[in-house]
C-alpha cells in the first residue's frame, strides 16, 4: 500500500478482498488506491438479473467525512440512475455517515437495483414511464440489461 | 499524499459546475452528447469581451478531453472564425502553449480556466483591436 493512504481505507480494501460480498467485486487501481473498479451482479427476480454492471468508485480526500463518489459505467434503465450513470441514493448524499463503508454503499446500490424508486427519480423520463406503465418500463430495463450488461 | 481525482470524476465535477455556472465570466460549457458516458466531447461558448472587436459576439468552441485528461490538456477548437494569435486560421485549433495562464499545463486546470484565459486574451491590448472575420462565419 502506498504511503499516506489512511488506515481506514487500507482496512476496508483488505476486507473487500478477503471477505468479498456475494455478487459484488471492488478492486482498487494500482496507480490510485482511492479509485476502484466495481462490478455488481443484477439481483435475482429483478429486470437486471443476469447482468453484470460495471461501476467506478472514488474515495475523496476527506473520506469518510464525505461519501464515496460512484457511478455506473454500464448503461442501465433505472429511475434512480441517469444517462451518465449517476445514482440518486440518500446514503450517497445527506444520509451519509462515516459509519457506513464502501461495502455498505455497494450493497445499497445492489438493493436499489432490486427496488427501483420512481417517486424519488433522477432520470425523470424513466421514472415517469415507470409510473405510467411499469410493465413496459421493466421490459425495457430487461432489454437494456441484455444489450449492455451481458457482453 | 493528497487524493488524485480520476478523469471521469473530474469531468463530472466540471459538468456540474458548468450546468450551474452558466454565463459566469462570459463563458459556458457542457457535454455535446448527454449520453456520452466517457464525457469526451464538449461544446463551449465565449461571450466576446467588452471594449474589443469581439464585443457582443458569441464564439462557439469544441473541446475534446482524451483518456489522459486532466494529466494532459484537452484539445480546443474555435468553431466560430476568429482572428487571434495562437488560433489556427485553417481549422480554429487553439495552441494552448501560447495562452499565458494555461501554457504550463497542470492537472488542476479545468476547461473553464482555459475559456477564461482565452476570453482575457481576446481583450488583451495586442489582440482586442484585431480586425475580425464576419460575424457568424465558421471553420
Amino acid at each position: 500500500m502506498a504511503s499516506g493512504l489512511p488506515k481506514r481505507i487500507i482496512k476496508e480494501t483488505e476486507r473487500l478482498v478477503a471477505e468479498p460480498v456475494p455478487g459484488i467485486h471492488a478492486v482498487p487501481h494500482e496507480d490510485n488506491l482511492r479509485y476502484f473498479d466495481v462490478s455488481i451482479h443484477g439481483p435475482a427476480q429483478s429486470p437486471y438479473e443476469g447482468g453484470i454492471f460495471r461501476l467506478e468508485l472514488f474515495l475523496p480526500e476527506d473520506y469518510p467525512m464525505t461519501p464515496p463518489k460512484i457511478r455506473f459505467l454500464t448503461k442501465i434503465y433505472h429511475p434512480n440512475i441517469d444517462r451518465l450513470g449517476r445514482i440518486c441514493l440518500d446514503v450517497l448524499k445527506g444520509n451519509w455517515s462515516p459509519a457506513l463503508q464502501i461495502r455498505t454503499i455497494l450493497l445499497s446500490i445492489q438493493a436499489l437495483l432490486g427496488a427501483p424508486n420512481p417517486d424519488d427519480p433522477l432520470a425523470n423520463d424513466v421514472a415517469q414511464r415507470w409510473k405510467e406503465d411499469e410493465k413496459a418500463a421493466i421490459a425495457t430495463a430487461r432489454e437494456w440489461t441484455r444489450t449492455h450488461a451481458m457482453t | 499524499m493528497s487524493a488524485k481525482v480520476p478523469r471521469n470524476f473530474r469531468l463530472l465535477e466540471e459538468l456540474e459546475k458548468g450546468e450551474k455556472g452558466l454565463g459566469a465570466d462570459g463563458c459556458s460549457y457542457g457535454l455535446t452528447d448527454g449520453d456520452d458516458v466517457m464525457m469526451s466531447n464538449w461544446n463551449a461558448t465565449i461571450l466576446g469581451p467588452p471594449h474589443s472587436a469581439h464585443e457582443n459576439r458569441i464564439y462557439s468552441l469544441k473541446i475534446y478531453c482524451g483518456a489522459s485528461y486532466p494529466d494532459q490538456p484537452p484539445s480546443v477548437h474555435f468553431i466560430s472564425k476568429i482572428n487571434l494569435p495562437g488560433v489556427s486560421q485553417t481549422n480554429g485549433k487553439v495552441d494552448l502553449s501560447k495562452l499565458g495562464r494555461v501554457s504550463q499545463w497542470n492537472r488542476d486546470f479545468t476547461m473553464e480556466k482555459i475559456l477564461v484565459a482565452l476570453r482575457e486574451y481576446m481583450a488583451h491590448p495586442n489582440c482586442r483591436k484585431l480586425p475580425q472575420p464576419p460575424e457568424g462565419s465558421t471553420y
